[in-house]
């Protein structure tokens, strides 16, 4: 049986700007206030923080204590999640298990990062050592790698992954905190003719890096009742996997560690794939959603193109997906971009999504990817799934 | 840069970690030496600390031949190390016989040549002054 005795009770979102100028903690201080706002919760109240680490803040060995006491936060937990775009999920899961553990009751999780303002990342072991001598175009070399088996063990259809990129577009055009440079209408011409970046890998499959941050308010469904919250949403699923196939030599690279994080988080939730009613993945390049459909079973491996031609995945066709525009089409937020695709699974759950809401919100699915490995696949793989209360 | 190897003199030199040493030291004489664990039977690559099946530290340095497959590969037009004026140039995942696999750029090889599953040889191009594993078409 799910449990249901953690609920999320309130959502924000900055709007996403390139190139803001602003810092990692304005950007947080925007997101915690506006969280606050959205739970109806005064600040004091906050007795625990989740925070993804960031770019803009890399190299400080104490950003979770420093970020909380510019916030104003006393805290009896306070952790930090290095796992990149798989960081928010993350944090939610952590959150949870920190409240049910008893060691505090309500959590900030907030994810802010303004990388394409003042990136101070500096990925150290292989990367320098056998990586960057190799001159590959960092993730989109990597998807392209990815990319190019795929095609050679299934097919990959470019038309499909223009209709991801029509859809999120559509979707990033009804959502006013989408960045503004991507907020232009898009067609499957459009993508066909984007340059290439590194062969397949065109400029549009990929995410804009840009600033912003999310965060959201986890405490118990029971202090969510006795506060009179009139809308939440309950993590009853999560898995989580980190370094999927790392024993292997010579894994198949089209396999991801969402198969093992989705069948755990499904069975947590007591769910079968086909019960989800929006799907809401990580998305830094257009064939991770593929990826991700056939690792979560929405179809078999090598169907993901075939799904993706039978299926409308705007906000009012079979699946809503990444209704928000997702990463692809809204930016990404540097490492908090994972926060996107979860703060609007929220806001669909809250029945806030205002022009292009969800018929069913009475669920949701968001995925997390975090960080690229050597040669292999995506290296960390969240699944969360959610309940509207 | 050359036909032959579009990023010749533009690689930055490896940032070695101390357990690589032998690696590099090999390198420098042409050899191609992986890690090999006797208690699993199984090489690993890049070079790691214990042996990533047990976890142990008994770990061997083994020549190899320096023979594989491309299992997979990438046109890089946008280069991360040599902004302007530079050819499209490739790097692939090269499985090595001994079961592991290389990221590394395929020289000597047309782009619109290289094909999954083509057989390549080792072939030693520079990153800064160290000898840096690449391959060419066998």
């Amino acid at each position: 049986m799910p449990q249901r005795d953690i609920a999320i009770i309130g959502a924000s979102e900055v709007k996403i700007e390139l190139r803001s100028g602003r810092s990692t903690y304005e950007l947080a201080g925007e997101a915690m206030a506006g969280a606050l706002a959205s739970a109806g919760l005064e600040k004091h109240e906050i007795d625990g923080l989740a925070v993804t680490t960031c770019f803009s803040d890399a190299g400080n060995p104490f950003f979770s204590p420093i970020l909380s006491a510019y916030l104003g936060l006393q805290l009896d937990w306070c952790q930090a999640t290095d796992l990149g775009g798989a960081g928010a999920s993350g944090s939610v899961a952590r959150a949870a298990m920190a409240i049910r553990a008893g060691l505090c009751h309500t959590v900030l999780v907030l994810s802010a990062d303004a990388q394409s303002s003042d990136n101070r990342g500096d990925i150290r072991g292989f990367r320098g050592e056998f990586q960057y001598p190799v001159g590959i175009m960092g993730p989109p070399g990597f998807f392209g790698l990815l990319s190019n088996r795929y095609d050679h063990q299934y097919g990959l259809d470019p038309k499909a992954l223009a209709k991801l990129a029509v859809t999120q577009r559509d979707h990033a055009l009804l959502n006013p905190l989408a960045c503004e440079k991507l907020r232009k209408p898009l067609t499957e011409a459009d993508y066909l003719a984007s340059p290439m970046i590194s062969h397949p890998i065109r400029m549009l499959d990929c995410v804009m890096v840009a600033d912003g941050a999310s965060a959201c308010i986890v405490t118990t469904t029971e202090r969510a009742k006795a506060m009179g919250v009139k809308r939440m949403a309950h993590p009853i699923g999560y898995g989580e996997r980190v370094n999927h196939l790392e024993t292997e030599n010579a894994p198949d690279i089209t396999r991801v560690g969402h198969e093992a994080a989705g069948a755990r988080a499904l069975q947590q939730a007591g769910m079968a794939i086909g019960d989800i009613k929006q799907f809401h993945p990580y998305d830094d390049f257009l064939i991770a959603i593929i990826l991700q459909m056939e690792a979560l079973g929405f179809c078999k491996p090598g169907e993901g193109c075939q799904y993706v031609r039978e299926h409308d995945f705007h906000f009012n066709g079979d699946l809503p997906l990444n209704t928000g525009g997702g990463q692809i089409s809204a930016g990404q937020a540097g490492l908090a971009g994972g926060a996107h695709n979860l703060t609007e699974a929220l806001r669909q759950l809250f029945g806030e999504a205002g022009e292009r809401q969800v018929r069913d919100n009475s669920n949701a699915m968001v995925t997390g990817i975090g960080w690229i490995p050597y040669g292999r696949n995506w290296g960390a793989s969240t699944v969360l799934v959610l309940e509207a209360a | 840069m050359s036909d032959y190897d579009p990023l010749e003199g533009l690689r930055p030199a490896p940032v070695k970690q101390d357990f690589s040493q032998p690696f590099w030291d090999a390198a420098a004489e042409g050899r191609f030496l992986l890690q090999y664990c006797p208690d699993s039977g199984k090489y690993q690559f890049y070079p790691r600390p214990v042996s990533v099946q047990t976890g142990k530290r008994n770990l061997e340095w083994r020549e190899v031949s320096g023979r594989g497959t491309v299992y997979s590969h990438t046109v890089t037009y946008r280069s991360p190390i040599a902004a302007k004026g530079i050819k499209p140039y490739i790097v692939a995942l090269v499985e090595l016989e001994e079961g592991v696999r290389v990221m590394a750029n395929l020289v000597g090889c047309a782009v619109d040549a290289v094909k999954i599953g083509m057989a390549v040889k080792l072939a030693w191009v520079k990153a800064g002054e160290d000898n840096f594993p690449a391959f060419e078409p066998a």
